[in-house]
């Protein structure tokens, strides 16, 4: 039994001479085709792969400008950020001054708004119908 | 678009010397298709003239087939070409096949159109060759006309098995990967395909 590891018969070896010549007297009008048949297929795959650029070239280049804005962004110094100026009102304001500002108990910085009025009104009617010194003298 | 392909064009020239490796890669992969192309189509065009009977199949199933690798699998290294050409082309080779039974099928419940579809036969291509052939031609053409016959009458597998062996010369690994079977079903196949073969050839080895 030859099953295709051991040496090939005589059979075999004639069955391919045969069928190798078969090949090579192939016509030339299929020669011709089999030719025209493999440049089809190459030239086929460059135009594929030109078009597969061609589909994702602008979707690259978009990836990419909108990359660099990020760097451009995450790289810049924060002195030179249009938010934060060295020349704004906080600039000098001290971590002590912040804490005050952000403190609701705090003394309140508007006093048309926030001032306790009637409490002054009555205190300065006292003071009035007491006869006593106003406060602070 | 003619500036777009002329931005690549400079674009590609402008390559620096570092990446000019690149290019070369792939007009090296351009390259080595085309050769292993070149050298496997008259092989499977015979493969698939045998299994198909019929030149202009033949031709359409080895030129999809080549599409299909240059398409799909041009990426894959080149020593995986030869078993992919020929899984891709017995694929097409079976599509062809059973194509034809169902159009056969079909059209034998129209038979007035039949013959009208039939593609008209090169008058050209049909004449008979009229010179003398050397005795040793004629005996070869004899045979091969016996060979081709008796490959016909055979199942596809053990015919595809025998002329993947004996025509292109692949291994049995390789013979396997096209086939898409096991090894030892490869050699399944081939002893069944070379035993039919010598059952109605006879002495055709002498």
């Amino acid at each position: 039994m030859n099953s295709g590891t051991d040496e090939p018969s005589a059979f075999e070896q004639r069955a391919r001479l045969l069928l190798n010549e078969s090949v090579e007297r192939l016509p030339a009008g299929v020669r011709s085709r089999l030719t025209q048949a493999r440049h089809a297929a190459l030239e086929g795959r460059r135009s594929w792969q030109r078009s597969l650029v061609r589909r994702w070239a602008p979707a690259g280049a978009g990836a990419f400008a909108v990359a660099v804005i990020a760097v451009m962004f995450t790289m810049m110094p924060q002195g030179e950020g249009p938010a934060i100026s060295a020349n704004g009102p906080f600039s000098t304001a001290a971590p002590e001054d912040l804490e005050m500002l952000a403190d609701s108990d705090g003394v309140p910085l508007n006093g048309d708004q926030d001032l306790d009025n009637d409490f002054y009104e009555w205190a300065a009617s006292e003071a009035k119908g007491a006869g006593a010194p106003s406060v602070g003298t | 678009m003619l500036a777009f392909a002329t931005l690549q064009t400079q674009t590609s020239d402008l390559l620096p010397a570092g990446k000019a490796h690149l290019r070369d890669t792939t007009q090296d992969g351009a390259r080595a298709l085309e050769t292993f192309l070149a050298e496997v189509e008259r092989k499977a065009f015979r493969i698939a003239q045998i299994a198909l009977r019929h030149e202009a199949d033949a031709l359409d199933a080895v030129q999809d087939a080549m599409m299909q690798l240059a398409h799909r699998y041009a990426s894959r290294p080149a020593a995986e070409w030869k078993p992919l050409f020929y899984r891709i082309l017995e694929n097409r080779i079976r599509d062809m096949q059973r194509r034809r039974i169902v159009r056969q099928r079909v059209m034998s419940w129209m038979p007035w159109r039949g013959d009208e579809e039939e593609e008209a036969p090169d008058p050209i291509a049909q004449a008979a060759d009229t010179g003398p052939l050397p005795p040793a031609q004629l005996e070869s053409d004899q045979m091969m006309h016996a060979l081709e016959q008796a490959l016909e009458q055979l199942p596809g597998r053990q015919r595809q098995a025998f002329l993947l062996r004996n025509i292109e010369g692949l291994d049995v690994a390789d013979t396997a990967a096209a086939m898409k079977c096991s090894q030892g079903s490869v050699k399944t196949h081939y002893f069944r395909a070379l035993q039919a073969l010598r059952s109605k050839l006879g002495d055709f080895a002498t």
